[in-house]
């Protein structure tokens, strides 16, 4: 469930690269790597707990094994002490050959069996003289065979005559005594000395059926158990366990070892008995299944409590923090594109994210008082600026120095001057009209005649002006100066060029609810090529840097007021020109009289 | 002959109005001139004017307020007003009291004129009026007491810069003619003379305790230091500041 909703946000980049996503990597590895690290120790753990209990086990089992083993021995020995010592033994052995008898030889035999009858296990025992001649307590001499190449041998009881009568173990007869049923027999053997004249008189040989050792084995019911000999030679127990024996060299003190093959893993436990040459060997196999069931559940139910407590954290995380924060981003998010910064009022509770919400609230509110402050000192500026500017400006000034210059004018008689100063004064005052940027085209033309007045006074009567202003054009509002320029142009590039008299005549005429204003010069005219770069709308072919260059040039003024006027009806069409080169030049602009703005007519003409 | 009156603080305004436009022609005469709104009040009473130019941007009081206070007391009075002052603001204001007509400097004399004719016709027509409408002679008589009545209250009143002759008239409900004849006879002092009288007396009393021309002009009801210092000098023979230093040389 977990896995499934991971992969479907893997899909998604966004999300992968988010803190929920990086959370749950990390929770998803934690987990691993801690179920794999427990799992580790555990089995470490079990295993040695395991290892330790079988070396205790195998120590119990071998001690007690080779205690029992070793008594019974002892026991052995001590009966074949007690048989050397027998007198009618004596008696077989110290008679000389030719007085041997069939009797001595009987006799010798029954002592013995007076032992053998006492104690168990005792398969066989037989004494031999020097000179080989030898008597035994079986019925059946059948049931031995011997080895006589080995018993020709020197080294068949020399080591005994060394050991000065004591007991030494051996297997079958130190090697010449055998069963014929082939069972091993374990031999007690001893050289035979006389008590008085320590003289060397034969030896015994006490055979012992490994079934005292079956039996021992029995009464610990174990199967895992073999005796076997130093030189590996299999005396009781399960034989299955010699093949591991190979080459054991086993101290008097218990060993463990591993051992494997095919089939089996198991622990083998070894000891050899003390001074004698026989080895217990007891294998513990190992369990197939490498844990206990009970381990195994808690293995298995270990992973499945950390996986439900990381969906259990992840569902924590997504609902008090990746889902607080992605609302909180994609709130944050929407002011970035907004007109105005906007408070948050997503519900958060009071905790860190709730603390950001505030935070960032307080921010808005501060950047907003800053905004605010920043406009509000802008327009201060903007004000001061335009009070200095108006200053600058000092209409009021201007017109009261017309107004003295005018007096004085008068005083001396000038009236001439008085006139003058009269237009210029008029011109001026129409010309600023209170900084309004539309004006009724009464008031234009005025600004016109004055302007026309103030020219024929610099240039004579070269320049003659007519009007037709059509009565109902009169209160039509227009943007103020688009005419002025116009009569300057005719002025300057028009008949100026020319050098004879000429006429400036303005005209206006309503034509289906459009408003037609001409300007007419008797100049010089405009080539088509001119006509063409005054009346371009583009503003490149026109701009400041190439207002030089031959053609339009002077023009700019001219150019200008059109484009002012096209900003104004917001078309393009608005003028044409129609001129004849020598001859005139005709500029007509069509203006779309929608009266824009009453308020600003009403007020002029309560104001004049 | 209509009277017409300007009031304007620039001296060359005044006499470019009155030498570039052709009175006689109209009908009318400038009979005087105020060069602030103080002045104004205190003259107009000798001057009757039938037309009142007043300029807007007048110091200690403006064109507004006299024309506030002048619509008030002489109801008949064409009020034309010309300023060089282009704005909305007063424009507004003007509409807002009945001012015959507000014209932008600097004076153009055919605007002038029209408006002069305009103004001209309105009088006519009024004049007719007042014709058919003989003036009846008021009929409650003004007695000594009551003389000595107004002039208690010029007293107690000649601090208040707004004080004339036609408010003194309208306060105790006389006509300004009548009271003006009646107080020269009672008293034998024009009620102008009076007035200043009692101002120039009580800024002889400043002048002697070394007070500023400034102060005492303001203090004694004739809050345009230009005016004071002309009406001081016409009272006393010296200016103020002369008379100030010759009354703390004394003591």
């Amino acid at each position: 469930m977990k896995i499934t909703k991971i992969k479907d946000k893997v899909q998604n980049s966004k999300i992968r690269n988010s803190l929920s996503f990086k959370l749950s990597m990390v929770f998803i590895g934690i987990a691993g790597i801690l179920i794999i690290t427990s799992m580790i120790f555990v089995f470490i753990i079990i295993r040695k707990e395991r290892k330790e209990y079988a070396e205790r086990e195998a120590e119990n089992v071998l001690v007690s094994l080779s205690t029992s083993i070793k008594s019974d021995i002892d026991n052995y020995r001590n009966i074949s002490r007690l048989m050397i010592a027998e007198t009618r033994v004596k008696e077989y052995l110290k008679t000389p050959l030719h007085d041997l008898t069939e009797k001595i030889s009987k006799n010798a035999s029954l002592g013995m069996l007076d032992y053998l009858n006492v104690s168990e296990g005792i398969d066989s025992a037989f004494i031999f003289r020097n000179d080989f001649w030898y008597t035994t307590t079986l019925y059946n001499r059948l049931d031995y065979r011997f080895d006589e190449e080995v018993m020709q041998s020197k080294e068949w009881v020399e080591p005994l005559d060394e050991l000065q009568g004591r007991a030494s173990l051996s297997l079958n007869g130190n090697g010449a005594i055998f069963k014929s049923d082939g069972k091993t027999v374990i031999t007690i053997n001893r050289a035979i000395f006389d008590n008085v004249s320590q003289k060397q008189l034969g030896y015994l040989f006490l055979n012992i059926s490994t079934s005292f050792i079956d039996d021992e084995i029995s009464q610990i019911n174990n199967e895992n158990i073999c005796v076997v000999t130093t030189d590996g030679t299999y005396l009781a127990g399960n034989s299955d366990l010699i093949s591991y024996c190979d080459h054991l060299h086993v101290p008097e003190e218990i060993t463990h070892r591993e051992v494997s093959d095919s089939k089996n893993r198991m622990m083998l436990s070894a000891i050899k008995l003390k001074r004698l040459p026989i080895v217990v060997m007891y294998a513990i196999r190992e369990e197939r299944k490498l844990l206990p069931q009970e381990l195994l559940y808690i293995i298995i139910l270990l992973p499945l409590i950390y996986f439900i407590c990381v969906f259990v954290a992840g569902l924590f995380i997504r609902r008090n923090i990746t889902s607080p924060v992605f609302a909180l981003t994609s709130e944050i998010s929407k002011n970035s594109t907004a007109d105005s910064l906007e408070k948050l009022t997503l519900d958060l509770p009071k905790n860190e994210l709730g603390m950001i919400k505030d935070t960032y609230n307080d921010m808005v509110d501060h950047t907003s008082e800053l905004w605010e402050k920043l406009i509000e000192n802008e327009q201060v500026i903007q004000r001061a600026e335009m009070r200095v500017l108006q200053e600058q400006i000092k209409p009021h000034f201007l017109y009261n120095s017309i107004e003295t210059i005018g007096y004085l004018a008068v005083d001396a008689g000038a009236e001439k001057v008085h006139s003058a100063l009269e237009t210029l004064g008029s011109f001026y005052r129409n010309f600023l009209s209170k900084g309004d940027r539309e004006i009724p085209l009464k008031r234009e033309i005025t600004i016109i005649k004055d302007y026309l007045s103030l020219q024929k006074l610099r240039y004579g009567d070269i320049i003659s002006d007519e009007y037709d202003i059509a009565p109902d054009t009169e209160e039509c509002i227009i943007p103020k100066l688009i005419l002025q320029p116009l009569v300057e142009n005719s002025i300057y590039h028009g008949i100026r060029q020319k050098g004879e008299k000429g006429t400036i005549r303005i005209s206006s005429h309503m034509e289906d609810g459009e408003l037609h204003l001409i300007v007419r010069d008797t100049g010089v005219g405009m080539s088509d090529e001119q006509i063409e770069k005054v009346l371009s709308t583009d503003s490149t072919d026109n701009d400041d840097s190439t207002a030089t260059q031959p053609g339009l040039g002077s023009n700019f003024g001219l150019w200008g007021t059109i484009e002012r006027i096209r900003c104004y009806c917001n078309k393009d069409d608005v003028v044409k020109i129609k001129s004849e080169p020598g001859e005139y030049t005709e500029i007509e602009i069509i203006i779309n009289t929608e009266m824009k703005n009453w308020r600003t007519v009403n007020v002029q003409s309560n104001a004049d | 002959m209509y009277r017409v009156m300007l009031i304007d603080d620039e001296e060359s305004a005044r006499k470019l109005m009155r030498a570039s436009i052709n009175w006689e022609e109209l009908n009318m005469e400038v009979v005087g001139e105020a060069a602030s709104g103080i002045e104004a009040i205190n003259v107009i009473d000798d001057m009757k004017p039938d037309i009142a130019f007043v300029d807007i941007s007048m110091p200690f009081m403006n064109g507004i307020e006299f024309t506030e206070l002048a619509t008030k007391r002489y109801p008949n009075l064409i009020i034309i007003i010309l300023t060089a002052i282009d704005q909305f603001e007063y424009a507004r204001k003007c509409v807002s009291l009945p001012v015959f007509e507000y014209m932008l400097k600097p004076i153009v004399r055919s605007e002038v004129t029209a408006t002069l004719t305009l103004a001209k016709a309105k009088l006519d027509e009024e004049h007719a009026k007042n014709e058919v409408l003989q003036e009846a002679e008021p009929t409650d008589k003004i007695e000594a007491s009551t003389i000595d009545q107004i002039k208690m209250y010029i007293e107690a009143n000649y601090t208040d810069s707004k004080l004339n002759l036609t408010s003194v008239a309208q306060y105790f409900g006389f006509s300004a003619s009548y009271l003006s004849r009646k107080f020269k006879q009672e008293t034998g002092k024009n009620f102008v003379e009076y007035l200043t009288e009692c101002r120039m007396n009580a800024a002889m009393k400043l002048a002697a305790a070394n007070i500023k021309m400034f102060k005492a002009s303001d203090e004694v009801g004739i809050p345009d230091p230009n005016y004071f210092g002309r009406c001081f000098k016409k009272y006393a023979g010296i200016s103020y500041s002369e008379y100030v230093s010759m009354k703390n040389l004394k003591d």
